[in-house]
């Protein structure tokens, strides 16, 4: 599994990810299991992405997908713990206007 | 885990020993090597890094190697991994079941060592022979076509020269499209997209893309709205009603070269910031928009912002396989390192032609994705 589940609780469900390169060849399998965790717990889900150093825009593109599927079945996805580089390129490419970005899950939580 | 020249194996046994013995004659040949002592473990490194091969004990405890090229069976990422069996068994029955599985061959352990290593070197060699040739069927059949991601030429601007440069990854086309487009002798349209995905399987929905964007232009022209954010505008909306495009997101960014009035005026989709270089004082600024990628929301709002050139400025509109970059041999994304390199590049007004080369040299050994980079000079 590339996403474990650490806690879930009534409010959110906190993941966390296992894998330190993001790119094509885990995207498509990274987007399946998060949007099966979607489905399943219905409900906010806080991703920790402090394991990936690196992201490529294959999997920029499977991640922005299951927050439009959560956002679909009205759910949402929060991040927290991205690496400065990450963080950066988020920036750069304004996806942190459409991602929630905490540096901690306990920040994430109290919103 | 960065690309190497070299052919990757992961070797998965849990006999330490061998394993070891197996690593040194690997590496003396040059291979990379990557190793698990259990299939639980080598499920693990794959989550972190393909390699070109695997080679696999059979009898293992926990997960055997059926169970285990059972489990990559079940991942299109993983199944196309040529996998070979390595064991002690010579039971033909468990042979079959093995190349059921579509395990390209089974060696049995007693095998000198050089003996699997040519076998193995043997296999990967037809395996990409085999690739190459598919990868060249499909080149033919997007030539016959006609359908081209990328232009042959540059148009003539008057007062502007537009240059281009372009590397697909592994030449194999990609994500990244460009296109130039001169309206009438007033309005040129300068377009960079990248598809997020990779190979083909963003070469694909490239043209898809540019269908769009071509069309919107030619039909902004022909309706006198110039305005490139409301051509972003109305492609957005058109791929987030598209069945097969609206899971497939882009970055654009979209620039009007105006001569009669001597502006440029740019939008963007999710795009990396531009540089604008200003000759006078030969710097290096950053020119952002701030738009949302293609595809991700109907009805995003695009802003634009009026650029102007002076003779000898420069502008740089580029993709993000331009920006990764090494460190401590990993792969990192850095905007701030390229401009810091781009900048001592330019310096004394050194033209784009003399230096576009040079740009993809940077770091030659990490190159990921395609790279793309376009360059508006202010000739007079």
């Amino acid at each position: 599994m590339m996403i474990s589940i650490e806690t879930d609780t009534e409010g959110y469900v906190s993941l966390k990810t296992t894998i330190n390169e993001a790119n094509l060849n885990n995207s498509e399998k990274f987007k399946a299991e998060l949007t099966t965790l979607l489905d399943q717990y219905h409900k906010k889900a806080v991703l920790d992405m402090s394991s990936i150093g690196y992201m490529d825009s294959s999997f920029l593109g499977a991640l922005v997908s299951s927050l439009k599927h959560a956002i679909a079945i009205k759910t949402d996805i929060l991040l927290v713990g991205l690496r400065p580089d990450i963080h950066n390129l988020f920036t750069l490419i304004r996806l942190d206007k459409v991602f929630k970005i905490y540096k901690t899950l306990n920040e994430a939580v109290a919103g | 885990m960065i690309p190497a020249k070299e052919n990757k194996i992961l070797l998965v046994d849990d006999n330490l020993l061998f394993l070891n013995i197996m690593v040194q004659a690997f590496k003396k040949t040059g291979w990379e090597c990557h190793t698990a002592s259990s299939a639980a473990l080598a499920l693990d490194k794959l989550k972190v890094g393909v390699p070109d091969i695997i080679l696999s004990d059979y009898d293992m405890p926990g997960m055997n190697g059926i169970e285990f090229r059972q489990s990559l069976m079940k991942l299109d990422e993983w199944k196309d991994i040529p996998f070979v069996f390595l064991t002690s068994l010579s039971d033909k029955e468990t042979i079959e079941q093995g190349l059921d599985l579509q395990a390209i061959d089974f060696i049995i352990k007693d095998t000198p060592i050089n003996v699997i290593i040519s076998k193995l070197n043997n296999i990967l060699l037809t395996v990409n022979k085999q690739r190459e040739l598919s990868t060249i069927e499909v080149q033919n059949a997007a030539k016959a076509l006609n359908i081209k991601s990328i232009p042959q030429k540059t148009p003539q601007i008057n007062g502007y020269k537009v240059d281009f440069c372009h590397h697909s990854y592994h030449d194999i086309p990609g994500g990244d499209f460009i296109d130039l487009i001169q309206v009438n002798e007033r309005f040129t349209y300068i377009v960079l997209g990248d598809i997020m995905g990779k190979k083909w399987m963003a070469w694909y929905f490239t043209f898809g893309y540019l269908s769009y964007i071509r069309s919107a232009v030619r039909f902004a022209a022909l309706s006198n709205d110039f305005s490139p954010a409301s051509i972003l505008n109305k492609v957005n909306n058109i791929i987030c009603l598209d069945d097969i495009l609206q899971d497939i997101l882009s970055s654009l960014s979209l620039l009007m070269i105006d001569t009669q009035e001597g502006i440029i005026i740019y939008s963007g989709a999710g795009d990396l910031p531009l540089l604008h270089y200003t000759a006078e004082d030969d710097k290096l600024t950053e020119v952002k928009a701030d738009g949302l990628l293609l595809g991700m929301f109907a009805d995003t709002f695009y802003n634009e912002e009026k650029i102007t050139l002076n003779k000898n400025d420069q502008l740089f509109i580029f993709t993000d396989g331009m920006i990764d970059a090494a460190d401590n041999g990993n792969i990192k994304t850095d905007y701030q390192g390229f401009k810091q390199k781009l900048a001592p590049l330019l310096a004394n007004g050194t033209k784009f032609g003399d230096i576009k080369e040079r740009l993809f040299d940077m770091n030659p050994d990490i190159v990921v994705d395609d790279q793309s980079i376009i360059n508006i000079t202010k000739t007079s």
